[in-house]
């Protein structure tokens, strides 16, 4: 079979439980064909395909959704990820505070070069905020993570945040590839990589005003 | 249950249309969302006689049962990552069913565990 793509990465979402895994990573939309049949059998994981810089990335995304209940995530469940979405509720507090564990978790049980970020969902729900976005800012950068605040309920910042993960972890295979295997042609490499980078998401960022 | 490629004349009509050396000749695309499947010429068009869960389940129907349907034409996918958005649910038997990774919608098709092969139904989607 011919390759059909350029990079191919695992990524998890992580967090307490009710703090919105599913729902940003699956829609059970209310249509009946949902209710009815596939919502009782449950997701397992969904592959997705993006243009990352003009290469062809593919996704494949995992929910850890029933197993957080046992606070840890076991080794098997790590192996082969590349990249982890650390998710954390902003109207619950406890959820924030567990952020930590579960990097705790993370740096036992996965490879020790896996991409996190924090994802700081619901912000669709501000009334019942218990989390500022500066304490969520503030947890990043002790733990040198990039952070965004989300809502899977009105798709603000999730795309985004997908991109800038996968971004990061191409980014980092490509230096590596480069290290390994140095070709005259890399410092053209490096100026596009740049180049991209600075493309303006113009879309992501209402929460992050509020 | 095994495959009988090009064979049944019933199917000749989606063929033609559909399908060009033995694969299909048009992106694959959900029903319901639009969101791309399959890229042209990725997977293989096989019949089989395998049944499939149906997409709306009669609300009045027993408890427990499950509703399905005779499914004759697939598209046979050999590696997952063939995919250009698909979601797999949690396994069943031995299968996970397809569902859109966009609106959830399905089963589209399954997945076999054993052969890690997949197969999505032709009346289950469009072409595009």
């Amino acid at each position: 079979m011919a390759k059909t793509y350029d990079y191919l990465l695992k990524l998890l979402l992580i967090g307490d439980s009710g703090v919105g895994k599913t729902s940003i990573l699956f829609r059970f939309s209310e249509d009946a064909f949902n209710i009815s049949f596939i919502s009782t059998i449950g997701i397992d994981f969904k592959i997705r395909t993006i243009d990352l810089d003009g290469k062809k990335v593919k996704l494949q995304i995992w929910d850890t959704a029933g197993q957080e209940r046992f606070r840890t995530i076991t080794t098997a469940y790590y192996r082969g990820s590349m990249g982890i979405m650390l998710v954390y509720d902003v109207t619950n507090e406890k959820s924030f505070e567990n952020i930590k564990n579960w990097i705790r978790n993370i740096e036992e049980n996965a490879s020790a070069d896996v991409e996190k970020m924090i994802l700081g969902n619901k912000c669709d729900l501000d009334s019942k905020r218990q989390v500022s976005k500066e304490r969520g800012e503030q947890l990043a950068i002790e733990y040198q993570i990039k952070f965004v605040e989300t809502s899977a309920k009105d798709s603000l910042n999730v795309e985004y945040a997908f991109f800038t993960l996968a971004r990061d972890i191409k980014a980092k295979m490509e230096k590596k590839q480069e290290a390994s295997n140095p070709t005259p042609r890399s410092g053209a490499h490096q100026l596009r990589a740049n180049e991209q980078q600075r493309k303006p998401t113009s879309w992501l960022s209402r929460c992050n005003l509020l | 249950m095994s495959e009988i490629e090009n064979k049944d004349t019933v199917t000749e009509e989606i063929q033609k249309d559909f399908v060009e050396d033995g694969k299909n000749k048009l992106i694959v695309k959900c029903k319901f969302c639009g969101s791309k499947i399959l890229e042209k010429k990725t997977a293989k068009y096989v019949t089989q006689e395998k049944e499939l869960p149906l997409m709306q389940q009669d609300a009045n129907r027993k408890e427990g049962e499950v509703q399905k349907e005779m499914i004759i034409e697939y598209y046979h996918v050999d590696h997952m990552y063939v995919f250009e958005n698909i979601g797999f649910t949690h396994p069943v038997e031995n299968h996970k069913y397809l569902i859109c990774a966009d609106c959830d919608a399905g089963p589209i098709g399954y997945f076999d565990l054993d052969s890690k092969h997949s197969y999505v139904a032709l009346s289950r989607i469009v072409h595009s």
